[in-house]
């Protein structure tokens, strides 16, 4: 076994086996389409003539994706850089990629999975979801989305030394952005200034080329523009991730 | 690498003239010393002394500040990833991946150095943790988290081995279980370093020990030169009841007598005379000769002997 092999061997494990995180990585997400699906139900946006579930279904699906490719490594990252399982498998002849590249598989099982469930229940009568055909399209954005938001989480879980801190931070970052995003409410009824700033964030491009693909409103064009975003971030959020990795607190 | 920097007469470590300063500290200053192939070698000092420092620099877990550091034949920092597997490394701290078995952790460190996992069970059983194999981690004792840490080390079968106080958390048959795990290492060649408070241990393990103070080597040797060189003293016991303190102070080559509860102590450079002198007075029945230990010297050596 390689390992890269047994390291997402050991993240699986571990993961499947924290029931807690488990049914929250799955139910946040779910239960923030309920509360906005629920008080929206059969509304639209006023300045679009949407129904606003296809506004929240895709920005609550980018937000709860991005939050658990950040919150996953990142705590992750500092527990074993705390507890000296770094300074183990440092001392072993393992690469930082095969470290890296085992939490990124991990991130986007998750992710997929989550992605799923989600669109699952979105798509029921209540929440009255329609899923275009041009849906495959989210799945680059998704995969693309999870490399950027799980880089994040590296610097996230290189700077923090705590669990609070982690939370703190990844927190202060995620929930922000998912309301200048878009993620909970619809940009298109926000004042225009809120509507560029959007586009200094992350999230935002996610829930651009999610909401494209699965909606059908707008092109493919779209989806690309988005892809090609959140394909800058990840290349800046990857160098400063490398960068920042830490294999100790004390050295 | 050239053929020759794995010749086996290349010693197991070398260290010239190492130090590291943390701020005005000097936690290692200027140490020089050779551990050789196959060699049983304790680390001892107080807390603080800088040892954890100097096995972590040996390591290559911290880059010294000057000094040379020859490891098996290799510069230790930065990391040598065709060094590492060589080595097996155990800390205090007992790092496990969370919520995994023991057998779970024990297969995926043995991975991680691309070891044969049939060295797994093996390795288990050999730190007495087979029948713990499917316990959670987070659940064993503080002995087996211990031995689980250590069989960690050895798993990739290693030539070179740092255990930090590898007894600290054992209980006395854990510790004479895990004293002749060492043992057998040492046996099969492979080469230990090793830092403990257990003076008895050391003593009983070692072929050499290095006593470190304030980032200093201050003795290097066999315990048992250390010991000849260190104390000289030998302390006889004789029951109060049969050798007044007058009497014992009146023999000939006694430095000084006390008094400890039942007992008169005398303390002398030269024992066999003595001895004579003591049966004659008072019969040999009961009487006991205490020689210097290891941890006599050690106290002496780190200054904080009560005498």
């Amino acid at each position: 076994m390689s390992a890269f092999a047994a390291l997402s061997e050991a993240g699986y494990r571990a993961y499947v086996r924290d029931k807690t995180t488990l049914f929250f990585t799955f139910a946040f997400p779910m239960l923030f389409l309920v509360v906005f699906g629920l008080i929206f139900s059969g509304k639209d946006v006023e300045q679009s003539g949407q129904p606003y579930i296809n506004y929240i279904a895709p920005g609550v699906l980018s937000w709860g994706v991005a939050n658990a490719a950040v919150f996953g490594v990142g705590f992750v990252l500092m527990q074993w850089r705390r507890d000296d399982l770094l300074r183990l498998i440092r001392m072993t002849p393992t690469p930082v990629s095969a470290i890296l590249a085992s939490r990124y598989v991990l991130a986007l099982a998750i992710g997929v999975v989550q992605s799923v469930l989600f669109v699952a229940v979105a798509v029921l009568p209540v929440f009255g979801l329609s899923l275009s055909g041009s849906w495959p399209a989210a799945l680059p954005v998704l995969v693309l989305g999870i490399t950027a938001f799980l880089a994040l989480g590296v610097i996230v879980g290189s700077y923090a030394r705590t669990p609070e801190a982690v939370a703190a931070v990844a927190n202060c970052l995620m929930i922000p952005m998912a309301f200048l995003s878009g993620s909970f409410f619809p940009l298109d009824a926000m004042p225009s200034w809120m509507q560029s700033i959007s586009w200094v964030l992350p999230l935002r491009y996610v829930n651009e080329g999610i909401s494209t693909a699965i909606t059908g409103e707008g092109s493919s064009t779209d989806v690309l523009v988005a892809c090609g975003g959140i394909l800058g971030f990840t290349v800046v959020f990857g160098a400063i991730a490398l960068k920042t990795f830490r294999w100790s607190d004390r050295a | 690498m050239t053929p020759t920097s794995r010749a086996p007469d290349t010693p197991a470590v070398e260290l010239d003239g190492v130090r590291k300063r943390y701020g005005d500290t000097h936690a290692v200053d200027d140490v020089s010393l050779t551990v050789a192939r196959g060699e049983f070698f304790g680390l001892l000092g107080p807390n603080g002394a800088g040892k954890t420092t100097l096995v972590e620099m040996m390591e290559g877990l911290r880059e010294a500040d000057s000094g040379a550091i020859s490891v098996l034949g290799h510069r230790p920092w930065p990391r040598d990833v065709e060094l590492l597997p060589r080595l097996g490394v155990q800390t205090q701290a007992s790092p496990f991946f969370v919520r995994l078995t023991a057998r779970e952790h024990l297969r995926t460190v043995a991975a991680l150095y691309a070891a044969d996992p049939a060295a797994v069970e093996r390795t288990l059983s050999s730190v007495g943790l087979t029948e713990h194999a499917e316990v959670r981690v987070d659940d064993l004792s503080g002995g087996q988290r211990q031995r689980l840490a250590i069989a960690a080390a050895l798993v990739h079968d290693p030539e070179l081995i740092f255990l930090d106080e590898p007894t600290a958390a054992l209980d006395p048959q854990a510790r004479r279980a895990l004293w002749d795990v060492l043992r057998g290492l040492k046996s099969a060649g492979r080469t230990i370093v090793y830092t403990t408070h257990h003076l008895d241990e050391a003593e009983a393990l070692c072929d050499r020990v290095a006593i470190m103070v304030h980032g200093r080597i201050t003795a290097l040797d066999t315990p048992n030169q250390l010991i000849a060189a260190g104390s000289t003293v030998t302390r006889l016991v004789v029951p109060a009841a049969r050798l007044s303190l007058e009497d014992a102070r009146a023999i000939d080559g006694v430095q000084n007598a006390t008094t400890e509860d039942d007992v008169v102590v005398l303390e002398t450079l030269d024992a066999g005379p003595v001895l004579a002198a003591v049966e004659k007075l008072a019969g040999l029945q009961g009487v006991q000769t205490r020689t210097a230990s290891l941890e006599d010297v050690y106290l002496e050596l780190t200054g904080t002997s009560q005498s």
